[in-house]
């Protein structure tokens, strides 16, 4: 039976971590945490993966939690997502040997929930409590145009996330809902709202081919919905996944490598479900009390092939942990 | 404070008698006393409302009865009563609770707060904001609002012991 094998804790932040981020080739993983900062872990050698290390600290930039930190596809910046109701655009200064925040996007009302880059980088997503997700456009020189203003969740947005390969948007809200947003001759507009989560959704991820997407939500199931008819389908649930977690389920990750899936709970454990023939999915494996007595904020599979057994976990013990798939 | 009083003229209840009943246990330092719904009920009984020099007591907001406890599973389930059903302080009692709750109670407790049943016309809504802790940290880092938290708290350690002197 596969399970999870414990390779390092990471200990550095001074308040609950929201989230983690992997950089998208090498070994380094970004969080963010209530402690206002960003953090950059690597191994202390490139061999040994038991012993890691805070490499750099982005701070200064925001005046309150970071909620979310994402990677663009180049793996030269990094976006925050701030409660203070700005994003910040962070790059690293090869001259003073640290990272920088170069650019503060405003316009959000209040807290920032989740910070995207769409898969080419030439698009950036932000969501917030004021019902809205924005979506810029990254152009040269640190510069953001706000392309357009999105208003139809009901309710505080919770988590933005991009079609692993085309321009198309899905976001997750507290309105139990999930819309996917498309454009049409630059104009952004909603081209589907899946109705079937009976509380919060906190989380989604495409899988690997982007015609299907798992969401995760505080009714304590996972909820798996596909694509019908092609392309501009719509999108219809697959299949509930109930039983698993007993409490709120706030993070899900679905592997664009293996296609397992790694589901966080305020439960304390994580479980990793697999593909089960047709249209089934189950358990293969669970870590209970991952990270103590604690909320489970964030999961994060390993984004390539080398490292493609690895998942990172956030909690708010304050703790990262990294954890290895074993078979 | 107000101006204008949600509630002008809230229903004062009798304090009920604030000492538990004690056992030969709790005096016996070998034995753990585990979490009871007694416990939570002391800890918060004495918060002070937001617009009353009354504590929740003392307006039966908050009742022994509907509090439950499970020290082994780890969870608290606190339930309370707005003063009235269209009480617009119930999200910011329910936070007094909840904020009380997470300073005073070991960290492997999970809480839950709600209204109860039918006792508030916003019920759903209330009981949502309450559990949603990303809500609630957001809440907490508002200067204003912490404030007025503590202030709520501020009498929360008498434990029923005292009649708040107002």
């Amino acid at each position: 039976m596969p399970h999870l094998e414990l390779l390092a804790t990471l200990e550095g932040h001074q308040d609950r971590v929201w989230q983690a981020s992997w950089h998208p080739t090498k070994t380094l993983l970004a969080t963010c945490s209530g402690d206002k900062t960003v953090r950059l872990w690597a191994p202390a050698t490139p061999t040994d993966f038991t012993k890691w290390v805070c490499v750099d600290t982005l701070k200064g930039a925001h005046k309150r939690t970071i909620r979310s930190v994402a990677w663009s596809p180049s793996g030269n910046e990094i976006a925050t997502a701030s409660f203070d109701a700005t994003t910040g655009i962070w790059e690293r200064d090869p001259q003073i040997a640290d990272w920088e925040c170069m650019a503060t996007l405003e316009g959000h009302e209040n807290e920032i929930k989740s910070v995207a880059w769409s898969s080419s980088g030439a698009l950036l997503a932000t969501c917030s409590r004021d019902k809205s997700v924005w979506i810029w456009e990254v152009e040269s020189d640190n510069d953001f145009e706000c392309l357009s203003v999105l208003q139809e969740h009901s309710q505080d947005v919770k988590m933005v996330a991009w079609h692993p390969k085309e321009e198309i948007l899905a976001s997750a809200s507290y309105d139990d809902t999930i819309k996917i947003w498309k454009e049409d001759e630059d104009d952004w507009y909603c081209a589907d709202t899946l109705h079937g989560h009976a509380s919060t959704v906190w989380s989604l991820d495409f899988n690997a081919a982007g015609d299907k997407i798992v969401s995760a939500s505080d009714d304590k199931t996972l909820k798996i919905w596909k694509q019908d008819g092609g392309k501009d389908g719509s999108w219809t649930c697959e299949t509930t996944l109930e039983g698993y977690h007993d409490r709120c389920i706030y993070s899900v990750s679905w592997s664009k490598i293996h296609g397992l899936m790694a589901s966080a709970s305020g439960d304390n454990t994580i479980q990793i479900i697999s593909k089960d023939g047709e249209a089934g999915y189950r358990s293969v494996a669970v870590m209970q009390d991952a990270h103590g007595v604690h909320d489970i904020n964030g999961v994060a599979w390993f984004p390539t092939q080398t490292h493609q057994d690895w998942l990172a976990s956030v909690g708010d013990d304050g703790l990262v942990r990294i954890w290895r798939m074993v078979e | 404070m107000s101006q204008t009083l949600i509630n002008a003229n809230p229903t004062v209840y009798n304090l009920t008698k604030a000492s538990r009943r004690e056992t030969a246990d709790e005096y016996d330092d070998n034995i753990e006393d585990p979490i009871d719904a007694q416990e939570v009920f002391d800890l918060i009984r004495s918060i002070s409302d937001p617009e009353h020099p009354l504590t929740l007591e003392q307006l039966n907001v908050t009742q022994h009865q509907h509090i439950h406890v499970d020290d082994n599973r780890n969870s608290v389930q606190v339930e309370f009563t707005p003063t009235i059903p269209h009480c617009s302080m119930a999200t910011l009692i329910g936070l007094c609770i909840r904020v009380r709750l997470l300073r005073s109670l070991p960290e492997r407790f999970k809480v839950d707060i709600r209204v109860r049943q039918g006792t508030h016309q916003s019920e759903t809504a209330v009981n949502k904001q309450l559990n949603d802790k990303e809500r609630v940290a957001a809440a907490l880092e508002n200067g204003h609002l912490l404030e007025v938290v503590n202030q709520c708290l501020a009498t929360a350690n008498l434990r029923g012991h005292e009649v708040a002197s107002h």
